[in-house]
């Protein structure tokens, strides 16, 4: 489709504001605030319940469901952060210090409102980076062969790596096994089946949505369930929300700086929502005049996470969109919604289906207003779903994790898997082990291999095809730096990254 | 997440899951010798799963070695496990329910199980939440999302 952006942007609203597609955009950021608030249901489960919906719809309508319960699942998980010092998912989790502290001062309603707003202004900013970056980086990828790849994928490894703040070996570890997980079933290139020990459904490989959702879902509530009661909840009116002038001013800096940090992270494939809250609340502290304010009820420690993690979970559809690389499991099972219905995702995504490019951009535009509105005059409705008692709300979420992985491909062996990996997880989280990396890895792995052995075919089985190109050397570089990096703390003894922007007394 | 281990001796829980990876490593590059390797020009599909081990076996040791300031295995706190433990196993026995009884009766025994023995609900909410939630979530997933669930005897 020809034109600038703004027309395509206004050709997208044209798709984004018929009826239909509004109404699934408003069930999906609805659905979203739910499962964002709810332990144990973050937004991936929530995807992956939704996601056999999805096969009767347009992929149109399809992919603006998920992406609602995405963003909304990070609106959502605030609440419950402020309000209970729960984070509803692992993008909450720096909310929850400052949040919590704010509403034990009484200051839950401005907590809640700034939190919203920044959501808002990070969503539409990101949105608006969204628009201008994937289809000027789609027309780039074009010059990728398999040698970029290969340099592109393994620098997401490092990065998600390095940043994730742990240790670089464990995360590293994971990614391998993760990577090991990806090589069960049908081998691509020669037919060959792998590791399947004659189960017919390993044939077709480990799904991501057992995997993710037993690591993250169901590992999380054997981590929390029979833990003692949360506090009573309050319940601010919408009069409390209005947070005051200084709050206000406070909060624009860290909003500005959460924006564009989530938005940058957001685009290297790792779980960026998660680690971009990190790195916003660590930048905050260490800016602050005031950093002993952090931990007592900084509103700065609202706003700065807030806004990247929203930010991110845009930045987050710029590669999956404009390269059709998953940058975790979240957008990994979105592709796979748009894939069912036969749409290739890739560089030519963006020429070859403009509706539904455009129409997914526009419809974001939408999802952050309806958000800000659920989440502000709405939140005490949504607070009243946070009475039901803990003992009574897990094990449903049990239930919907079961019914959620079952219904993907109507499989028993795919809920034995969620089942293992939840155990694994838990194991992993108890022993100091961060299990995104392995959802990572299961998801690149096809993708690597396919781009490391082409590569070699192409090469003559030389490896200095990765150093000859530019594109691919440059990526090779910036993973090499990232390895130094990582390293530098072992060889000298000094403080890592996480340490220096004030974490370890955190988290 | 746990203390540091200090002066205190005793296997480090780095040590433990270092070996559990070199195992897992060594598990894999021996299941791997039934696929052909090929060669650099030619990768086999034994190729990748050879070099992932490899990397594996490696981050196993090197974690191992660096156990040194990771806690003792035995101070990890596994007080939740237990629950844990029957809780995967009640799943595990709903999951062989499902394909053979139907999502909504195995779905309730899931629901009545956990509610009323493992967190000791009075029966009548047990009953209300167990079947009320079976029977809603099938309707708002089969009967108006047409995702495709199992049933079991009598159409249940």
């Amino acid at each position: 489709m020809d034109g600038g952006v703004f027309a395509n942007l206004m050709h997208g609203f044209s798709v984004a504001l018929q009826p239909s597609v509004l109404a699934y955009a408003f069930a999906g950021c609805v659905i979203g605030t739910l499962v964002g608030m709810l332990p144990g249901l973050g937004p991936l489960a929530g995807i992956s319940l939704l996601l056999p919906a999805t096969f009767g719809l347009n992929p149109i309508i399809a992919i603006v469901l998920l992406a609602g319960v995405y963003y909304g699942a990070m609106y959502g998980g605030s609440t419950t952060s402020i309000l209970m010092r729960i984070p509803g998912e692992a993008a909450s989790v720096m909310t929850c210090i400052d949040g919590y502290a704010m509403t034990q001062r009484g200051r839950a309603g401005p907590a809640l409102a700034i939190a919203a707003i920044g959501s808002f202004v990070a969503g539409t900013l990101s949105v608006v980076a969204l628009m201008f970056l994937a289809p000027t980086l789609a027309s780039f990828a074009l010059r990728f062969g398999p040698p970029e790849y290969t340099g592109l994928l393994l620098m997401g490894l490092f990065v998600l790596a390095y940043m994730s703040g742990g240790s670089m070996l464990k995360t590293l570890a994971m990614a391998a096994v993760g990577l090991l997980l990806g090589m069960i079933g049908i081998d691509a290139m020669s037919g060959y089946t792998r590791f399947s020990y004659d189960v017919i459904e390993l044939a077709d490989g480990i799904g991501i949505v057992p995997v993710a959702v037993g690591l993250f879902g169901l590992s999380e509530i054997l981590l929390t369930a029979g833990q003692p009661t949360p506090p009573a909840i309050q319940r601010p009116t919408l009069r409390q929300l209005i947070p005051s002038l200084e709050e206000i001013k406070l909060s624009v800096g860290p909003i500005s700086r959460g924006s564009l940090i989530g938005f940058l992270i957001g685009i290297i494939p790792g779980s960026a929502h998660i680690i971009s809250s990190f790195v916003s609340y660590g930048i905050e502290r260490r800016m602050s005049t005031h950093p002993e304010r952090f931990g007592k009820g900084a509103i700065e420690g609202v706003a700065g996470p807030e806004s990247a993690n929203n930010s991110a979970a845009t930045g987050a559809f710029v590669p999956m969109l404009a390269l059709g690389i998953p940058t975790g499991p979240i957008t990994a099972v979105m592709l796979a919604a748009i894939m069912v219905h036969g749409i290739s995702p890739g560089p030519m995504l963006i020429t070859q289906q403009p509706d539904l490019f455009w129409g997914f951009v526009a419809s974001m535009y939408v999802g952050n207003v309806v958000l800000l509105i659920l989440n502000l005059p709405l939140v005490g409705l949504f607070v009243y779903l946070l009475r039901i008692p803990y003992s009574y709300l897990y094990p449903a979420i049990l239930c919907f994790c079961i019914l959620g992985v079952y219904s993907v491909s109507n499989s028993v062996v795919d809920v034995w898997i969620m089942l293992g990996m939840g155990a694994f997880g838990y194991v992993l989280r108890k022993t100091g082990f961060e299990p995104a990396p392995i959802a990572l890895g299961l998801i690149l792995s096809p993708m690597l291999e396919l781009s490391v052995r082409q590569s070699l075919a192409m090469s003559g089985g030389s490896y200095g095809i990765f150093f000859e190109r530019p594109i691919a050397i440059t990526m090779f570089a910036a993973a090499g730096v990232l390895i130094l990096l990582g390293l530098k703390p072992l060889l000298f003894k000094r403080k890592d990254w996480r340490e220096k922007v004030g974490l370890e007394d955190q988290v | 997440m746990q203390q540091t281990g200090g002066a205190s001796r005793g296997l480090r829980s780095d040590v433990v899951a270092g070996v559990v990876l070199m195992l897992i490593a060594l598990l894999a590059g021996w299941q791997n010798r039934a696929y052909p390797v090929g060669t650099l020009a030619e990768p086999g599909p034994g190729y990748m799963p050879l070099m992932i081990a490899g990397a594996l076996g490696v981050f196993g040791l090197l974690i191992a070695l660096r156990a040194g300031t990771s806690p003792l295995f035995n101070a990890v706190d596994w007080s939740e496990g237990r629950r844990g433990i029957v809780m995967l196993i009640a799943c595990g026995v709903a999951v062989l329910a499902l394909e053979r009884i139907g999502y909504r009766l195995s779905m309730t025994a899931l629901l009545v199980f956990m509610l009323g023995v493992v967190e000791r609900k009075r029966p009548v909410p047990t009953l209300l939440v167990a079947f009320g939630f079976a029977f809603l979530s099938y309707y708002l997933f089969a009967s108006l999302l047409k995702v495709q669930l199992p049933h079991g005897p009598w159409g249940l």
